[in-house]
């Protein structure tokens, strides 16, 4: 009888350890830059409610009592909001502590501080603030404890995953996965980002475990909550070189064999996980928000239970705060929220759109899947598709933004100006960054002073911004520090790029120098390649900016020999025997996939430029491919990936370049059948 | 007539040639049936008519006599030549003259239960271009002679990926022709996000063919077999859009007839849908997957279905192992009295409910029979014991002769008082031992598993 009790007591014991998570109040990426120069990302309101708020509301409602904050980037405003919050109430069931550091680089930084201070006695949830779900991971922990209790230490993290298949708007090309496993157990043997390719390799030593049953599942979403044991901040303490998860995700599995750490997975078919990792998925969040996909997490229930955020319900998913006033005329269409004390003009059609507090919309303004923040006025005539403008933003009178727009804090365009796709403003020039460096994550509020008088002196331009615009355009750069050569993205989460110009364009006439007097005196493509790669150092500029500039000097060489006006056809002739020419030279500088793309993409500029000249594009590519500059499979990525702008869709259409894919296509599906058989 | 049968007959058996040497492989004795009996039963219990057989000249006499005395199948019986070398596509391409609708193949060796209404039924319902019946693997376990210890399980395996609802087969690949990696397209992904890999399955080698393929076989004559390279061929062509217009690129070579026949057939065999059929997908509703928008099977032509059967006998007697396992269970399959009437049984005798025994049998006093199968004019004479055995036809065993889990091929002789534990006694051997009254003295010689061939 007393070993009875005694038993009784030690699993009672064991399960009255209240649930811990500890909740990554950081990206540690730039991916929401310029909006997050001013607001942490978990702050920045969803269906006007910060981020981080939903995470722990997630957290909370899932049974979790305490939950560990670490801050890095503007954790003072993250402490300031949480202390306002009611998780910080002496009532609250979740006890909330903040950790802040600046020390943070990455999760692995944070998990090797969790390791360090022994906050975790047992398992805990590992989420990152900008996870909005409501999935109930009770049973998932049941499964977690249940397999740690069978096999002692084995299982060290239990994903959780949400099935939606691909296609799903919830779903965007970046963050997709495919996770191999094993059917009986649901031991994860192999999960991988899809990003960009095309086939997918599974090693076979995944398949050599004693079962018969496998599962390759391509309809997972990452809720990116994962339920984790203490070993894992011990692991990452272990392996100094784990920086994401995905890191240690894949070291788990790659040292299955030798460490005999095992991941295992969850699948939820009815609850909601998502993480807002871009603007794209800000966008499908937001509206499965509006639409309820997110019950009991929906905008009227308040449950941040804060002043002034109450709302209310009625059909076509309309909601609407206190004191808001809606014009003569004015027709809000399906799945709008509209926040405390805004004022709606005459005669604006509203669909798909939220809108936060304290706004003022004059008449006649259009908005579909416009995401308008606080305190944001837009003047009449707007047309708003959707973008995202964040507090204080001023639209001035007849301003249409394009699709996938960013209007970041304060900015000020139009009136009558259009901007065209995919265009972000920010007060902040852009090349700010350069000059902070590595600073940033340290100081924000020291040097914004300095910044400020740097920024003043630099002139808004009433060409891209309106005439009582304020604000800089922020084009897309690429990052060449980045790891693992991953194509960076801009804040929409599709894959673009464009060439910075400038500095270039002396490069660009010492190149073109270079290439005329190798013409002339016959010089011998290895000298030349020399000569540039000379040239490369002298004005230290990258090998991309090299293979941009060289494609584009090519391109460019035969107007400069016989003038403008050259006929299509002659182009054609004189630059295919350039090409040839040169062949050597592209071949020592196009080798990688990366660089292939960057010349397809200058190629592409040069004849958006040139209308009249495609039909000689088709020639050229074919010419590139034959000299096996070029590989199929990229011209087809950057066909069916790279479009940036309206007429970059219409350079498409050519009739002679979709003969010439399609003849591609079909080269390639031979091939991959040759490579079956 | 919907679908015509083929029993492909002209193996060699070359995974047991230590039964086949004398006997042909469709013919070898299951619970005192030829083997090719399983597989004809199965086509007339499901209502076939006709039958095609392709056989050897060497089985074609027993072969014919077989279906008109134990089967009301129409038969129709194509001999190959044995040292030809034909694969199971060969013998298929042979008589695609007699082909004139679709086809069921089924393989001689095939001994199951399974439902095949369950094969067919895929075939009919998604217009398929294949389908076929696989099973879960068997374990065997009875000790095979000649084999020591357990099978090592290095064979090489199957991998079979299949969708959701686990008919659609999708990926189709034997672990030796992979190398460090299984690779799989993304679009197939795309279209079906989640697919199972199943290793520890059979291919029951039944498989229900379009008429297509029979003239897409025609025409690509590299094509040897069935298994081997037919069906991967056919589940990977369900997933690439263009087949028809690279034939015309990739072969310029070739001359033109070759080139049109080639690609009117890789239409053929894609387009399998005839146009109402196409116009009713387009006016349903009705949908194979969910998840995306688009149509019924992504506009695909060309669909594999497989049938997994989970649960009953599914056996493909190709090794001894599966011959032994299959005598044991053979007898569920027909509905005959065990004993044959015209054996003479001494009274004597033990014979256990669990064995089979041929016509014309005779078993002498205090003769014991447990768990085994006595063919045709089989002699057992007095207290010999026998236990887990297969005995075929003609057979004398003497007495006292101890048999135990072996195989006792036809017209051998067993001298009185031998020992025999995990045998196999070839065709027409004589094995004799020293007599009683030594053998408590010497040790025995056939108490280890092994195989008794003429230098016994």
């Amino acid at each position: 009888f007393t070993a009875v009790v005694a038993i009784k007591w030690l699993t009672d014991g064991e399960e009255e350890q209240p649930l811990q998570a500890v909740l990554v109040a950081d990206s540690f990426n730039r991916r929401f830059f310029p909006i997050s120069k001013d607001q942490p990302r978990a702050l920045l309101p969803l269906a006007n409610v910060a981020m981080i708020d939903y995470t722990l509301e997630f957290l909370t409602s899932t049974g979790v009592q305490e939950t560990f904050v670490f801050c890095c980037w503007m954790s003072n405003k993250i402490k300031e909001h949480l202390l306002k919050s009611k998780w910080c109430r002496p009532t609250s069931p979740n006890v909330v502590r903040i950790i802040t550091s600046d020390l943070y680089r990455s999760l692995g930084d944070v998990l090797r501080d969790v390791d360090a201070k022994a906050l975790v006695r047992s398992d805990f949830i590992l989420v990152y603030g900008d996870v909005v779900s409501n999935i109930d991971v009770t049973q998932a922990l049941q499964e977690h404890r249940q397999r740690r209790k069978a096999e002692k230490n084995i299982s060290v993290m239990t994903m959780i995953f949400k099935q939606s298949s691909p296609g799903h708007k919830s779903r965007c090309e970046e963050d997709d996965i495919i996770v191999a496993m094993d059917s009986k157990t649901k031991r994860v043997l192999h999960y991988q980002r899809t990003q960009g390719l095309k086939k997918l390799q599974f090693p076979m030593n995944i398949f050599h475990s004693v079962s018969d049953e496998f599962e390759i599942r391509y309809d997972l979403l990452d809720c990116h909550i994962s339920i984790c044991s203490p070993q894992v901040a011990e692991l990452f303490t272990d392996n100094f070189d784990y920086q994401t998860r995905n890191d240690f995700v894949r070291g788990i599995l790659v040292n299955e064999e030798i460490l005999g750490n095992q991941i295992h997975l969850y699948v939820t078919m009815d609850g909601y996980g998502a993480r807002v990792s871009n603007l794209l998925m800000y966008d499908a969040v937001s509206s499965d928000m509006v639409r309820r996909w997110i019950y009991p997490l929906t905008p009227e229930a308040n449950f941040t239970d804060r002043k002034g955020q109450e709302c209310t319900h009625s059909r076509h998913n309309v909601y609407r705060g206190a004191g808001v006033s809606l014009g003569h005329g004015s027709h809000m269409a399906e799945n709008v929220l509209i926040g405390r004390d805004t004022s709606i003009g005459a005669n604006c059609h509203i669909s798909n759109s939220v809108i936060g507090s304290n706004c003022t919309i004059g008449d006649n303004v259009v908005l579909d899947r416009a995401y308008v923040w606080n305190g944001v006025h837009i003047a009449s005539g707007a047309v708003i598709r959707q973008s995202v403008l964040c507090d204080g933003v001023k639209v001035k009178e007849r301003v249409t933004l394009n699709r996938q727009c960013v209007l970041a804090y304060n900015v000020v365009v139009g009136p009558d100006i259009s901007l065209p796709e995919g265009t972000v403003v920010s007060m902040h020039h852009p090349d700010e960054e350069d000059e902070e460096d590595e600073d940033e994550f340290l100081s924000d509020g020291a040097d914004n002073s300095s910044n400020q008088a740097k920024t003043k002196l630099k002139a808004f331009s009433a060409a891209e911004v309106g005439a009582e615009g304020k604000g800089y355009i922020w084009r897309p750069v690429k990052q060449d520090d980045t790891e693992d050569d991953e194509l960076v993205q801009c804040l929409w989460g599709e894959t673009s790029s464009c060439i910075t110009t400038g500095v270039y364009a002396v490069f660009q006439t010492e190149v073109l120098g270079t290439l005329q007097r190798g013409m002339e005196e016959n010089i011998s493509c290895d000298n030349l390649v020399l000569e540039i790669n000379s040239l490369k150092y002298a004005y230290n500029i990258t090998l991309k900016e090299v293979m941009q500039v060289l494609m584009r000097v090519v391109l460019e060489f035969p107007f400069q020999q016989q003038g403008p006006q050259l006929a299509a056809v002659q182009y054609c002739a004189l630059l295919l025997r350039l090409l040839k020419k040169w062949a050597p030279v592209f071949r020592n500088y196009v080798k990688r996939a990366p660089d292939q793309m960057d010349c397809l993409e200058s190629l592409e500029e040069f004849f958006l430029e040139h209308e009249t000249h495609w039909g000689a594009m088709v020639k050229v590519l074919m010419e590139l491919y034959q000299l096996d500059i070029l590989e199929e499979e990229l011209i087809m990525r950057w066909f069916s990936d790279g479009v940036t702008s309206a007429k970059s869709r219409q350079l498409r259409k050519n009739p002679g370049l979709l003969k010439f894919i399609q003849w591609l296509e079909e080269a390639e599906d031979e091939s991959s059948e040759e490579d079956g058989q | 007539m919907e679908l015509q049968a083929v029993v492909m007959a002209a193996g060699g058996g070359s995974r047991m040639m230590d039964l086949t040497y004398s006997i042909p492989k469709p013919l070898l004795p299951i619970g005192n049936k030829p083997l090719i009996w399983y597989p004809l039963s199965l086509l007339e219990r499901v209502g076939f008519e006709e039958v095609i057989v392709i056989t050897t000249k060497e089985a074609q006499k027993e072969v014919q006599k077989l279906l008109l005395t134990e089967t009301k199948l129409k038969p129709d019986i194509v001999c190959v030549q044995e040292d030809a070398d034909m694969g199971t596509a060969d013998a298929l391409r042979h008589i695609q003259q007699k082909i004139k609708t679709d086809v069921l193949v089924v393989s001689c060796d095939l001994i199951t239960d399974a439902a095949l209404h369950e094969v067919v039924d895929l075939f009919r319902v998604h217009n398929a271009t294949l389908s076929m019946l696989m099973s879960k693997a068997h374990e065997f376990t009875e000790t095979v002679p000649g084999q020591k210890g357990k099978k090592k399980a290095g064979e090489q395996r199957d991998f079979v990926g299949v969708d959701d609802s686990g008919k659609r087969l999708l990926f189709m690949a034997n672990e030796a022709d992979l190398d460090e990696d299984l690779v799989i397209r993304k679009s197939i992904m795309r279209r079906h996000p989640r697919m199972h890999i199943k290793t520890g399955l059979v291919d029951a080698h039944l498989y229900c063919l379009k008429r297509s393929v029979i003239d897409f076989l025609a025409e690509n004559k590299s094509i040897s077999s069935i298994r081997g390279e037919l069906v991967p061929c056919l589940v990977r062509k369900q997933f690439s859009k263009f087949s028809s217009l690279q034939k015309n690129k990739e072969e310029p070579n070739q001359n033109m007839k070759k080139k049109d026949a080639n690609t009117n057939s890789e239409n053929h065999i894609a387009s399998a849908d005839d146009d109402l059929l196409e116009l009713a997908l387009n006016r349903s509703c009705w949908n194979d997957h969910r998840g995306d928008m688009c149509g019924a099977y992504h506009g695909g032509k060309l669909r594999c279905y497989v049938h997994i059967m989970e649960e009953g006998m599914c056996y493909r007697v190709n090794t001894l192992a599966a011959y032994i396992e299959a005598n044991r269970l053979a007898s569920k399959l027909f509905e005959e009295p065990a004993i044959h009437p015209s054996a003479v049984i001494s009274e004597r005798s033990v014979v256990g409910s669990d064995s089979i025994i041929g016509t014309y049998c005779q078993i002498a006093e205090k003769a014991s029979v447990k768990r085994s199968t006595i063919g045709a004019s089989t002699t057992i004479k007095e207290k010999a014991k026998i236990t887990n055995s297969i005995i075929m036809n003609g057979v004398t065993i003497e007495e006292g002769c101890n048999i135990q889990g072996s195989v006792i091929c036809s017209h051998a002789t067993i001298c009185r008082g031998a020992d025999i534990k995990y045998c196999l006694v070839g065709n027409s051997q004589r094995v004799e031992l020293a007599p009683r009254t030594t053998e408590e003295i010497v040790p025995l010689p056939f108490t280890d598993p092994a195989l008794i061939y003429a230098s016994f």
